[in-house]
C-alpha cells in the first residue's frame, strides 16, 4: 500500500514537471512612449510600448497579452476598467517562433487623476503560469473638466433671461 | 417679396414672436441648463473628459433641433388643413417648391435659435477643454442637414397622412430609431447590423463625426464620408417632401 502511494506520488511529481519542461519560455518588457507627456493631466494620452518574446527553443502558440491598469492612490487602490481609456486592451498571435517577438503599443486616454500602475500580462497555450512584464508607475494630474463657475451662470441666467423676455412680451399684448 | 419669404416669415414669427410661441425656447433652455448642472453636479459624470461632455451636450442640441423640426413638420400641412386653411393655401399661386421651402423657413429659423442658443452652454461645459471651436462649426456643419431633413420628412408625412398626429407619430418613433446611437455605446454598434445601420444613418453621421473631430481631434478628411450621408438624407426628404406636397389634393 505504502509502495503504490509512493509510486503514485512519483507519476505526479513526473507529470508536473513535464507540464514544466513543456512550457514555452517569454519575456515581456514594457517602456513608456518617447512622446508621452512629462507630467500627464487628465485628457492626455499617453503610450506605453511592450515587446514580448519567445526566448525558448518551441514556438508559443496561442499568445494572448493583454494591458492592465491598477489605481494605486493610498486608500483607493483598485483595478481600473479601461473602458473609456483606451480601445485597444488585448492582442492575440496564433504562434510566436523560437526567437521570435513582437512589439505591441498599447495607447490609452487619461481619464481619471491619480496615482497608476500599468502592467502587460500574456499567457501561452502550454504554459500553466501566467507572465507579466516590469510595472510602470505614472501620475496623472487633476484637470477641472466642468466647472460649476461657468456652468452656474449659464443654466440660470438663460432661462431666467427668456423667462423675463416672455413676460414682457405677453403684457406688452396685454397692454396692446 | 417672394412667396417663400412670405410664408418663411409667417411661419417664424408664430414661433418666435408671440409670448406663447417664445415657450419653446424656454423649455429648450431649461433642458439644456439641467442637463449642464447634471454634468456639474454628478461626480462620475465630472470625471469625464472634458471633450466627452461637450460630444454629449452636441448629440443633445440635434437631437432637440431635430424634435423641434419633427414637431413643425408635423403641422406643417396637416395642421393647415385641420385648421381650415389648407385650401386658400393651395388655391394660392404657389409652386411645390414655394410652400415646401416657405413652410421650412419657419423650421430653418427655429434651427438657428436654437443654434445660437445652445453656445453659451457648449462654452459654459467645454472652453477648458480641447476642440471648443471645432464642436461649434462641426454642429452647425453635420446638425443643420439631419435636423432640417428631419423637417422635410415630417413635412411629408404631414402631406401625406393629412393627419398632425399621425405624422407626428410616425415621425417621432423614426426620429426614435435613428437617434438611438445616442443611447446605445459604440460597443453595442459593433455587429454587422449595427455597423450597416451605422452606415446608413444620418444621426449616427454626426454624433460618430462629433466624437472623431472633438474627443479623437481627426481631421475633416475623414468626416467627408459621414458628411456625404448627412447630405444624402437631406436630399432625400426635400425630394420626399416635394413629392407628398405635389400629391395633396383638396
Amino acid at each position: 500500500m505504502k509502495k503504490t502511494a509512493l509510486w503514485l506520488g512519483a507519476c505526479l511529481l513526473l507529470i508536473g514537471a513535464n507540464a514544466t519542461w513543456a512550457a514555452v519560455p517569454m519575456e515581456i518588457t514594457l517602456v513608456a512612449d518617447n512622446a508621452n507627456p512629462q507630467s500627464p493631466q487628465m485628457g492626455d494620452h499617453m503610450k506605453f510600448i511592450s515587446t514580448i518574446k519567445n526566448s525558448g527553443n518551441a514556438p508559443a502558440q496561442g499568445v494572448v497579452a493583454w494591458i492592465s491598469l491598477v489605481q494605486v492612490d493610498s486608500g483607493n487602490e483598485q483595478p481600473v476598467d479601461l473602458e473609456d481609456w483606451s480601445a485597444h486592451k488585448a492582442v492575440t498571435q496564433a504562434s510566436l517562433a523560437p526567437g521570435g517577438q513582437i512589439t505591441v503599443e498599447w495607447p490609452m486616454r487619461l481619464i481619471q487623476a491619480g496615482d497608476y500602475r500599468v502592467v502587460i500580462s500574456a499567457v501561452e497555450r502550454s504554459t500553466q503560469h501566467i507572465i507579466t512584464s516590469p510595472f510602470i508607475d505614472f501620475h496623472i494630474k487633476r484637470k477641472p473638466v466642468v466647472e460649476s463657475q461657468r456652468i452656474l451662470p449659464v443654466a440660470f441666467g438663460v432661462p431666467l433671461m427668456l423667462g423675463v423676455l416672455i413676460l414682457w412680451r405677453i403684457r406688452k399684448r396685454w397692454r396692446a | 417679396m417672394s412667396p417663400i419669404t412670405l410664408i418663411a416669415r409667417k411661419e417664424s414669427a408664430e414661433l418666435l414672436k408671440s409670448g406663447r410661441g417664445l415657450a419653446w425656447l424656454l423649455a429648450l433652455s431649461v433642458i439644456l441648463s439641467v442637463l449642464s448642472l447634471l454634468l456639474v453636479s454628478n461626480t462620475e459624470l465630472s470625471l469625464l473628459d472634458n471633450a466627452q461632455v461637450v460630444y454629449m451636450v452636441m448629440g443633445t442640441i440635434t437631437a432637440l433641433g431635430a424634435l423641434l423640426a419633427v414637431v413643425l413638420g408635423s403641422d406643417a400641412i396637416a395642421g393647415e388643413k385641420e385648421r381650415g386653411s389648407l385650401v386658400p393655401l393651395l388655391l394660392a399661386p404657389l409652386s411645390t417648391t414655394d410652400i415646401v421651402f416657405g413652410k421650412m423657413g419657419g423650421q430653418v429659423v427655429a434651427w438657428i435659435v436654437t443654434y445660437l442658443l445652445s453656445l453659451p452652454y457648449l462654452w459654459a461645459v467645454g472652453s477648458s477643454g480641447q476642440n471648443l471651436a471645432e464642436a461649434i462649426v462641426y454642429l452647425a456643419v453635420f446638425g443643420t442637414p439631419v435636423v432640417l431633413g428631419f423637417g422635410f420628412y415630417a413635412l411629408g408625412l404631414s402631406a401625406r397622412f393629412g393627419s398632425v398626429r399621425a405624422a407626428l407619430i410616425t415621425a417621432l418613433i423614426t426620429l426614435m430609431l435613428l437617434a438611438s446611437p445616442l443611447l446605445l455605446g459604440p460597443g453595442l454598434r459593433q455587429s454587422v447590423i449595427g455597423k450597416a445601420f451605422d452606415a446608413v444613418n444620418p444621426f449616427s453621421a454626426a454624433v460618430n463625426s462629433f466624437d472623431s473631430v472633438v474627443i479623437d481631434s481627426q481631421p475633416l478628411s475623414m468626416q467627408l464620408g459621414r458628411l456625404s450621408v448627412t447630405l444624402v438624407w437631406l436630399i432625400l426628404t426635400l425630394w420626399f417632401a416635394r413629392r407628398s406636397v405635389q400629391a395633396v389634393e383638396i
